[in-house]
């Protein structure tokens, strides 16, 4: 079933991950959806929410809020599950006992992840024939699995790509590192987390390190790119959009 | 230990303990953070190929076991019902303590009030002064850990000999325990080799075995001639005034058994109802903790040797720590009193697993040392804690009373910001970010700003250089912003 | 978190009723045999585990003594009525026997004993634990390096909640213990050791 959906791209996607948005895009287009990308939304205020700063984390929430609330039934597809948690789970708490609550509250119902999204409806998206023959490793995003808990949602997904192996992680499930603002806080312990899972990845032999959030492919490609790890790294969306090519 | 004669000699065959075997005094977890940070007390245990390993190769086996224990159990149920046990201990906390400690009273336990680690200290060495106690036995006690209890106790002249074998090479080498299971998790079996042979004078064996046999002879020789067994506890219950132990090498079975007296430092939040709140809570903690059934062994203590009976100690005194607890009833923070310290945050946490216990700076490591130690010793010395943790959420996923440790660390990090704690940069930083995210065309600015300056730095789309006010980040990490090849 | 807990945060969720035992690993699973799963739980942890008849358990406790090399031997009250016929059997079979009550306050004596004899006041089948009291003798089960045990077969609790919530314990006096196995550390570098504080040998006779 094809619909309206709203897109909304998340910071990190506009700064650093742009062609994460463009794939996304691309992709929920080739299902034959009417894809509107949200405008006037800026960042869900995920980093300063998780650093104590709720009083900051609110003002630019309610910025995104105001973009979000549209009046629409519409799903709001988000490339990042961690942002989506923060919508879906945290804005609750962020705006409670507050004007924005009931908006909150609308839109918390309406946010879905990516690959969820893509999983209410596996066999559009196998009908359109996807085909990379690839080695694959899934990292889960901490946000992903354990809050949204989205364990078998991106896997539904990558099953439907023709030729695409999926290969158990040891370290599939444990932390990148990233932790947001943790990643700067504490470089060196981030570095190492990184590197542990890559290790575990180099050594399972696969081709991409595949996951659902920029924020673990940030962390994990900027490691692997400056250790020059053979293994490639790609978000589900750039994923599809090649099986799709 | 010091080198003081050992009493009794005669009475058990003149051995004195082996040669060498003054251990350093050693100063545990009191002394005050503020001194390093995380990141350098990290930095140490990022510097140890080999501790990491360990580490990582000990917790994995560690939760494969838990997992392995409890499958084709109602585990879920059964941390429901714990935590259900737990927060009505807590929440009735001063009504349980009453009636612990008029049913202790009443089977002969000499019961002990300490507001703070100060007090446990004076109680605890007024006990052994009063009593002449010159040897005291130690089996495994965090409390004890808290309030600094050797050192105050050696200043008091009083051998103190740590009996679990992990912590008595802990106590010999001037160091401090890592994890809250297993001490010495961060040593090798080299460097307890290298130990113990220059405690022998001569090159022991290099196998465990031989090791524990060392160990195991100087020990009960400890145990034989000690005046005071020191335990901590796991559990209190109040319906019968009872303190529960569990101990795998069985030194906590006879730490309470052969000295004349028993002291038993427990935190008193450690309460349970009932008797058949172990028919719950054991399975957890042990399983939890080591992934063990139960532990080799189990006691419930009840009071001193009683009549008829043919040993045990003639006086058995509790001393029951507050140590900041009781300021936490009632408040925000409540659920971490429903600790029953198994470790298991410990053990799933990726940040631990990178950084061993000692970077916590404190007694307790893992997400719950990170959450218990800004609570115990106050915001300005732990408070950085609570960043110290990605927030991923495993260690909820795993706490067998299901504590919120994910939400606990997030109020922490609130309570920094609104106490003023947080450093002025950091404060600046996400005051700057509202204003200018606030709205959609400052947003857009300056995100189309970052891109731009992030174009100009990238090489092939990827940027490899430090960044201005990114340095922390890229000096370890690339910026990939195109399709890497 | 999504992990929604059972209960809200910051009230009492008031006791749960412990009637029945919970669904955890130290219970009997339904249809099981409690000597059996006793058996089976108790080898898991390195106790020898011997089914004998009430008429040859006093023999039976000779040799697994002598099995273990024992020469100093100490037995504790609890036998009960095997206290005598116990003695008998160990003294037949030269073994010097003493009463843990007369050794246990010399503590050079305690300190030398090869092995102790003890009855125990339950033993848990769904943990293979045997459990003693303070009139077993605290320091009776671990003094030696070698512990035998005898349990009747209708000494044996299902689980762990029989245990603690029925009258069993009514006997306890000062204290009691589950013990399950030999002493054990895996304190170096995770490598199981076994005989550390207490005995190395844990012989568990189980009179059916």
């Amino acid at each position: 079933m094809t619909r309206r959906v709203r897109l909304f791209t998340t910071c990190l996607a506009d700064v650093v991950a742009r062609r994460t948005a463009d794939d996304a895009e691309h992709v929920l287009r080739a299902l034959g959806h009417d894809v509107e990308r949200v405008h006037g939304a800026t960042c869900c205020g995920q980093p300063a929410f998780n650093s104590g700063f709720d009083e900051p984390a609110r003002a630019v929430a309610a910025a995104t809020l105001r973009a979000l609330d549209d009046g629409t039934d519409d799903p709001i597809v988000l490339p990042s599950g961690s942002c989506t948690s923060m919508l879906r789970l945290h804005w609750r708490e962020l705006f409670h006992g507050r004007p924005e609550a009931e908006g909150a509250a609308r839109v918390a119902r309406r946010v879905r992840e990516l690959s969820a999204f893509l999983a209410d409806d596996p066999a559009a998206l196998r009908a359109l024939g996807p085909r990379l023959d690839v080695r694959v490793g899934y990292h889960d995003s901490c946000h992903m699995l354990r809050e949204l808990r989205l364990r078998e949602e991106p896997r539904t997904v990558l099953a439907q790509v023709e030729g695409l192996e999926l290969v158990p992680l040891a370290s599939g499930e444990r932390c990148c590192g990233f932790g947001g603002t943790f990643s700067g806080r504490y470089p060196e312990v981030s570095t190492a987390m990184a590197d542990s899972k890559i290790a575990d990845v180099d050594a399972t032999g696969v081709d991409l390190l595949v996951s659902a959030d920029p924020g673990c492919l940030l962390q994990l490609e900027g490691r692997m790119s400056r250790t020059g790890s053979p293994v490639r790294v790609r978000h589900v969306a750039s994923l599809l959009r090649e099986a799709l090519a | 230990m010091s080198a003081t004669t050992p009493r009794e000699d005669a009475e058990v065959g003149g051995r004195p303990l082996p040669p060498g075997w003054a251990a350093p005094a050693h100063q545990p977890g009191a002394d005050s953070l503020a001194d390093t940070t995380f990141e350098e007390r990290a930095r140490e245990n990022l510097a140890r190929p080999f501790q990491r390993t360990a580490i990582a190769n000990a917790t994995d086996h560690t939760v494969f076991a838990l997992q392995r224990r409890f499958a084709g159990t109602a585990h879920d149920a059964l941390r429901d019902e714990a935590r259900r046990i737990r927060a009505h201990a807590i929440t009735n906390l001063p009504t349980y303590l009453e009636q612990w400690v008029d049913r202790a009273e009443a089977r002969g336990t000499q019961v002990h009030f300490a507001a703070d680690e100060a007090e446990a200290r004076r109680i605890v060495a007024g006990l052994c002064a009063e009593r002449g106690v010159g040897r005291v036995v130690k089996s495994k006690s965090m409390a004890s850990e808290e309030v600094s209890l050797n050192s105050a106790l050696e200043g008091a002249g009083i051998d103190v000999v740590e009996t679990d074998l992990g912590e008595f090479v802990v106590q010999a080498m001037g160091d401090r325990p890592s994890h809250v299971i297993a001490p010495i998790l961060h040593r090798t079996q080299g460097e307890v080799h290298e130990l113990f042979s220059a405690m022998a004078g001569e090159d022991l064996p290099d196998d465990p075995e031989a090791l524990t046999g060392f160990a195991r002879e100087g020990l009960r020789h400890a145990f034989l001639t000690a005046d005071a067994g020191i335990s901590g506890g796991n559990f209190l219950i109040a319906e019968t005034g009872e303190v529960a132990m569990v101990t795998n090498e069985g030194n906590g079975r006879l730490t309470t058994s052969l000295p004349r007296i028993h002291i038993a430092l427990v935190g008193i939040e450690k309460m349970l109802p009932r008797r058949t709140d172990l028919a719950v809570l054991l399975p957890l903690l042990t399983g939890h903790g080591t992934g063990q059934q139960i532990t080799t062994y189990v006691s419930v203590l009840g009071g001193p040797r009683g009549a008829g009976e043919p040993d045990g100690p003639e006086e058995m005194h509790v001393v029951l720590l507050d140590g900041g607890r009781s300021a936490l009833l009632g408040g925000e923070f409540e659920e971490a009193l429903h600790c029953i310290r198994c470790g298991a945050c410990q053990n799933v946490c990726p940040v631990y697993r990178q950084v061993g216990g000692h970077a916590y700076g404190w007694v307790y490591g893992g997400p719950i040392g990170a959450v218990l130690t800004p609570l115990f010793r106050g915001q300005a010395d732990g408070g950085e804690l609570s960043h110290a943790t990605t927030l991923c959420g495993a260690c909820d996923d795993i706490c067998p009373v299901r504590i919120p440790l994910h939400d606990l660390l997030l109020g922490l990090r609130r309570r920094r910001v609104a106490e003023d704690v947080a450093p002025l940069s950091e404060r600046l930083a996400f005051r700057a970010w509202g204003l200018a995210w606030r709205h959609p065309a400052t947003y857009r600015a300056s995100t189309a700003v970052a891109r731009a300056g992030l174009a100009v730095l990238a090489r092939d789309g990827v940027v490899s250089r430090r960044v201005p006010g990114l340095a922390r980040w890229t000096a370890t990490r690339d910026l990939v912003l195109g399709r890497r090849r | 978190m999504a992990a929604v807990a059972s209960t809200p945060r910051g009230h009492d969720p008031g006791l749960p009723d412990r009637a029945a035992a919970p669904d955890a690993p130290t219970e009997l699973r339904a249809g099981e045999s409690p000597l059996d799963r006793f058996q089976t739980e108790a080898e898991a942890v390195s106790t020898i585990v011997e089914r004998v008849d009430a008429a040859g358990a006093a023999s039976a406790v000779a040799a697994a003594l002598e099995a273990a090399g024992a020469g100093a031997v100490a037995i504790a009250a609890d036998l009960g009525d095997l206290l005598e016929p116990v003695r008998e059997a160990c003294r037949s079979a030269g073994l010097q026997v003493d009463d843990y009550a007369d050794v246990a306050p010399e503590r050079a004596r305690a300190a030398a004993l090869d092995a102790t004899v003890t009855g125990c006041l339950a033993a848990v089948a769904a943990t293979g634990s045997i459990v003693t009291t303070g009139a077993t003798g605290r320091a009776a089960a671990l003094i030696a390096p070698t512990h035998v045990c005898v349990v009747r077969a209708d000494q044996v609790v299902d689980g762990l909640h029989a245990l603690v919530d029925g009258d069993v314990l009514a006997a306890a006096g000062s204290m009691f213990a589950l013990q399950s196995g030999p002493s054990r550390s895996a304190d170096i570098e995770k490598t199981l050791i076994l005989g550390v504080h207490g005995p190395g040998r844990v012989h568990v006779l189980l009179v059916v």
